[in-house]
């Protein structure tokens, strides 16, 4: 999974955001690392709705005469929340073993 | 902002129009925060911004690809359609079979003869010389205006001083060709080679493949005896060895040592297979002009400034030798050297079979239109029913490609026979590095021209079809009424063009066929029939003296003599129309001085045996033919001499006879001797030397005592077919001397056909394309007119049964198709007046408004054009007006 999608799908873990929202969210999720640009982050989220990771909520307010004009919030679906457990899981354990691996050896100390 | 509007307008569609306004608030938000840190921040903001969407573009095309993978058509399906296509785009062709492959055989006419002549132009002018930055190298020779002389050859003296003085070549070499008889086991070969001075290789930019190029000091009078032989004798002679260097090879009975191999490329002048080194001497400032000159101009150089400096270098011998001006020298491209007598023959016929071709895609193009025409009501129904333009229009693209491209294939091969005909008919005039072959060039130009016919011709026709609204194609259709208007003109406009270009070169073709035949029946001035001639080449050491010579030449004549079905024996320095030119200067006895403005003809000077005249069937004029006491006393007595019309009347303008008069050689007597005078004792009528479309010069014959060494050509008359002689001929020479070649053995008949044969293969050729420009003409009315008579059926079958008798329709059918070819012919004639005067220069005196062949041009145009309407005319009267209005 791509850095940032694995960063817009926990963006969306906790709460529905609309795409500038993710932006500001995945950025300090990375601490600053990654700053998401307009055509990247809106190509994924499209790229997302389709693969049915991430849908778009229904929005109660009158359409806008521009199409683009219009806010779109995402929200996680169920098949987004499973691929993000997935991920973490898989991190999780590339992480435990990475730490074992970068134990300082003996021959280190002296 | 309306900078990042801009920068979206780049990104992909889908993404702007679905997220545009969304993505233009988030870069605003960017924009705001960075523009509190600095100008610096606010412009990688914008750097951030576009490499954002420059990525976006890939992603989303592979997004795309891999989306339509999932919606839409299935990928196998698509497939199938582009099958469907073909098969649909076959059964169509191969339903009108008559009418495809009458538009393949159109489109490979046209695109064969392009072909075949875009490869001699390719291979005349535009490939290059096999040499490194050819465009660089020129040729250099001298001019003589007032010698009636436009190339002297190049004088050694001003050579030399050329080569001390100039600033603007690389290098300046001279070469001269020479011919050797090369010391063979069995006897002696005939090999061409070149005499070159040091530089030679340097100006053409090649290295020698191993040895070395000559040095100063073998380059210098008295040198060493050395040689540099081609890459093909290295290998024929001495297996590509690598120990060739330092061998010995017997050429004109001396021996040389063999200093180097040269690659093929260095194969300069044409055809030649090895090189000696000129060994000139620069202090010799004599009136000898005989060399070509090389030289590679220094980079940014221009021909102009070349000339400049050649000038300015003469001018030492300006103030010496040459004080009169006479000879200046000058510079040319070597190509254009080269390929001048090609020049205005190959644009012709560019620009013959470029009308050829564009004669061929209008008749596709008409051909198409009316198919296109015809199914009007197919494509309407298809529209109605729901078939996406942009398929049908698809599927007529691919009928049209596939037959360009069958069409295509059959010129390339109709082209690829047409070069090799080309070849063979063009044998020896050609410059020898030429090739005339296909190449990958070649090929793309095919298929490109075939493709864009098949756009141009065969797809807007289609287009121009499906203009018309759906349901006025299929209403108009169904009622069978006639073409629509539009479609009709167009339909008549390509056969006006089509004629008027078929007429036009019909024209052309004729005139020069027309000055083909004059030039063929050009009076030669001699009788070439039963003539056998070839040229011996007697070294020098084996006839060191007159003497010796003279005896030579008398013991060959006896032994030719005795060969059976032999007539006469005569011996000539230079025989007519076979490329050889030796020019000197007389003067008459008690000739007025010369004026420095007046011209001095350059006299073409021969040395004939008293037999001669008989057996070449020169005819005389007044006096009489050399005997054999003309010329014993030798070169240092008074003799004889004979003049022929033009020397006559030029040397001595108004006075009745020549016979008698006095010249001595030379522009000056010779100083502290006597002169030693000839005298005039036959004038011969004018005899065409150098090829029956070439002037005649002044010219004179001396006796051969005068100069028995330059009496190598053989001329032998004989009771028949004189080409059986050769090989007897060859046997007698070997019987007088083993070591002696005869070469350049031909008939006089095979010497005048080809000193014709240039013309002979371009007004063919011409005459060819003009027929088929013809033939595609009628082909393409014959085939309009057919159509709208076919979409008139209903209408005729009215009038029929309105009592219309069928005289009556095939007047109506005639009077409007006849009209259009007259139109059409009338204006292509007109515009061949006009365009025969670019042909002059090839009409050898043939009028371009010449009325037999503007007649003929007429007649056999209007003529087929009416047969070629007559046939549908005839078709429409026979319609029977019951079957007719039942039909549809």
């Amino acid at each position: 999974m791509k850095n940032r999608v694995y960063l817009i799908l926990l963006a969306l873990a906790d709460s529905d955001l609309h795409g500038l929202g993710i932006a500001r969210a995945v950025q300090e999720l990375s601490d600053g690392q990654t700053r998401l640009w307009p055509a990247s982050l809106y190509g994924t989220l499209d790229e997302l709705s389709e693969s049915g990771w991430i849908e778009e909520l229904d929005d109660p307010r009158e359409r806008p005469a521009d199409e683009s004009e219009k806010k779109r919030f995402y929200r996680l679906t169920r098949a987004g929340h499973r691929a993000l457990a997935v991920e973490t899981d898989r991190l999780g354990a590339l992480v435990k073993i990475a730490r074992s691996r970068l134990r300082p050896r003996a021959g280190d100390l002296s | 902002m309306n900078g990042y509007r801009l920068l979206l307008r780049l990104a992909p569609r889908r993404l702007r129009e679905r997220h545009g306004g969304e993505m233009e608030a988030m870069f605003r938000d960017r924009l705001a925060e960075a523009r509190e840190r600095g100008r610096i921040a606010e412009a990688a903001i914008w750097l951030h911004a576009a490499r954002d969407i420059a990525i976006s573009l890939p992603t989303e095309l592979l997004h795309c690809w891999r989306r339509r993978g999932r919606v839409g058509i299935p990928r196998e399906r698509r497939a199938l359609m582009i099958g469907s296509d073909l098969r649909y785009a076959w059964r169509s062709l191969n339903h009108q079979r008559f009418a495809s492959l009458l538009v393949i055989g159109m489109l490979a006419l046209g695109i064969g003869s392009t072909v075949a002549v875009f490869s001699l132009v390719n291979g005349l002018f535009l490939r290059p010389f096999p040499f490194p930055d050819p465009e660089r190298l020129v040729y250099v020779n001298e001019t003589a205006p007032k010698w009636n002389l436009e190339m002297t050859g190049v004088n050694y003296h001003d050579y030399a001083q050329w080569r001390r003085d100039q600033k603007v070549f690389e290098a300046i070499a001279l070469y001269d060709r020479r011919a050797f008889n090369l010391a063979t086991d069995g006897g002696a070969d005939r090999m061409n080679g070149a005499a070159v001075t040091m530089d030679f290789l340097r100006v053409l930019g090649v290295q020698p493949i191993i040895g070395r190029m000559f040095t100063q000091e073998e380059d210098a009078p008295k040198g060493p005896l050395v040689t540099l032989i081609g890459e093909a004798v290295w290998h024929e002679r001495f297996g590509g060895r690598a120990d060739v260097l330092g061998k010995e090879l017997k050429l004109n009975s001396r021996t040389f040592t063999i200093v180097g191999v040269l690659p093929k490329a260095a194969e300069f002048p044409g055809g030649v297979r090895l090189w000696v080194p000129m060994q000139g001497d620069p202090a010799v400032n004599a009136q000898n002009y005989s060399y070509d000159g090389l030289a590679r101009l220094k980079p940014g150089v221009t021909l102009e400034q070349a000339n400049a400096d050649l000038m300015r270098t003469q001018q030492v011998v300006f103030d010496t030798r040459d004080k009169e001006r006479l000879v200046t020298p000058f510079a040319r491209d070597l190509r254009e050297q080269f390929t001048r007598e090609f020049g205005t023959v190959a644009s012709t016929l560019g620009a013959a079979v470029t009308l050829l071709l564009i004669v061929a895609c209008a008749n596709v193009a008409a051909l198409m239109l009316a198919r296109a025409l015809a199914r009007r009501r197919e494509i309407g129904i298809r529209l109605a029913i729901g078939a996406g333009r942009a398929r049908l229009l698809r599927q007529l693209l691919v009928e049209n490609i596939l037959l360009s491209i069958a069409g295509g294939a059959a010129g390339l091969a109709i082209g690829q026979w047409a070069i090799s005909l080309l070849v063979s008919s063009l044998p020896d005039r050609a410059p020898s590095w030429t090739t005339f072959a296909l190449d990958a060039r070649m090929v793309v130009f095919t298929i490109a021209t075939s493709i864009a016919t098949a756009i141009l011709f065969g797809w807007a026709p289609a287009l121009h079809a499906m203009n018309n609204d759906v349901r006025g194609a299929i209403a108009t259709t169904t009622a069978g009424s006639t073409a629509p208007v539009r479609g009709r003109r167009t339909l008549w406009a390509l056969v006006v063009a089509e004629f008027a270009l078929a007429s036009l070169m019909f024209v052309c073709g004729g005139l020069l066929v027309r000055a083909y035949d004059r030039v063929r029946n050009t009076d030669p001035g001699f009788d070439p029939s039963n003539v056998l001639t070839y040229t011996v080449a007697v070294p020098a050491v084996k006839t060191p003296d007159d003497a010796s010579a003279a005896a030579f030449r008398k013991r060959l004549v006896e032994r030719m003599r005795a060969i059976a079905g032999v007539k006469e024996v005569g011996m000539i320095s230079c025989a007519p129309v076979s490329n050889c030119h030796w020019g000197t200067f007389y003067t008459a006895e008690n000739a007025p001085p010369r004026g420095a403005n007046d011209p001095n003809p350059i006299i073409l000077n021969r040395v004939a045996s008293a037999e001669y005249f008989s057996a070449m069937g020169i005819r005389l004029k007044e006096g009489r033919f050399f005997n054999g006491s003309d010329g014993i006393g030798g070169r240092d007595k008074d003799s004889t001499i004979i003049v022929n019309e033009s020397f006559a009347r030029t040397t001595w303008p108004g006075e009745a006879s020549a016979i008698g008069k006095r010249v001595y050689p030379g522009t000056n007597p010779p100083p502290n001797q006597p002169i030693r005078w000839l005298t005039v004792v036959g004038v011969t009528k004018d005899l065409r030397h150098y090829g029956l479309e070439q002037p005649v010069r002044p010219g004179v014959y001396l006796p051969e005592p005068l100069n028995p060494r330059v009496t190598n050509t053989v001329v032998l008359k004989t009771a028949g077919d004189p080409a059986v002689i050769g090989a007897a001929a060859r046997a007698a020479l070997r019987e007088v001397d083993p070591e002696i070649p005869a070469y350049d053995m031909r008939t006089m008949e095979e010497r005048l056909a080809l000193s014709r044969s240039l013309r002979a293969a371009y007004s063919w050729m011409l005459g060819v394309f003009a027929v088929m420009a013809l033939l595609l003409a009628v082909g393409g009315s014959y085939g309009v007119t057919s159509y709208l008579v076919s979409q008139r059926t209903r209408e005729l079958g009215i009038r029929v049964a309105l009592g219309a008798r069928s005289a009556d329709i095939s007047r109506t059918v005639l009077k409007g198709s006849l009209a259009v070819v007259s139109i059409g012919v009338v204006v292509g004639v007109i515009g061949a007046v006009g365009a025969g005067r670019f042909l002059s220069s090839l009409l050898f005196g043939v009028p371009p408004y010449d009325a037999l062949i503007l007649g003929l041009a007429m007649v056999a145009l209007l003529s087929t054009g009416f047969l070629a309407n007559w046939l549908p005319a005839r078709r429409a009267a026979r319609v029977d007006p019951m079957i007719s209005l039942r039909a549809d």
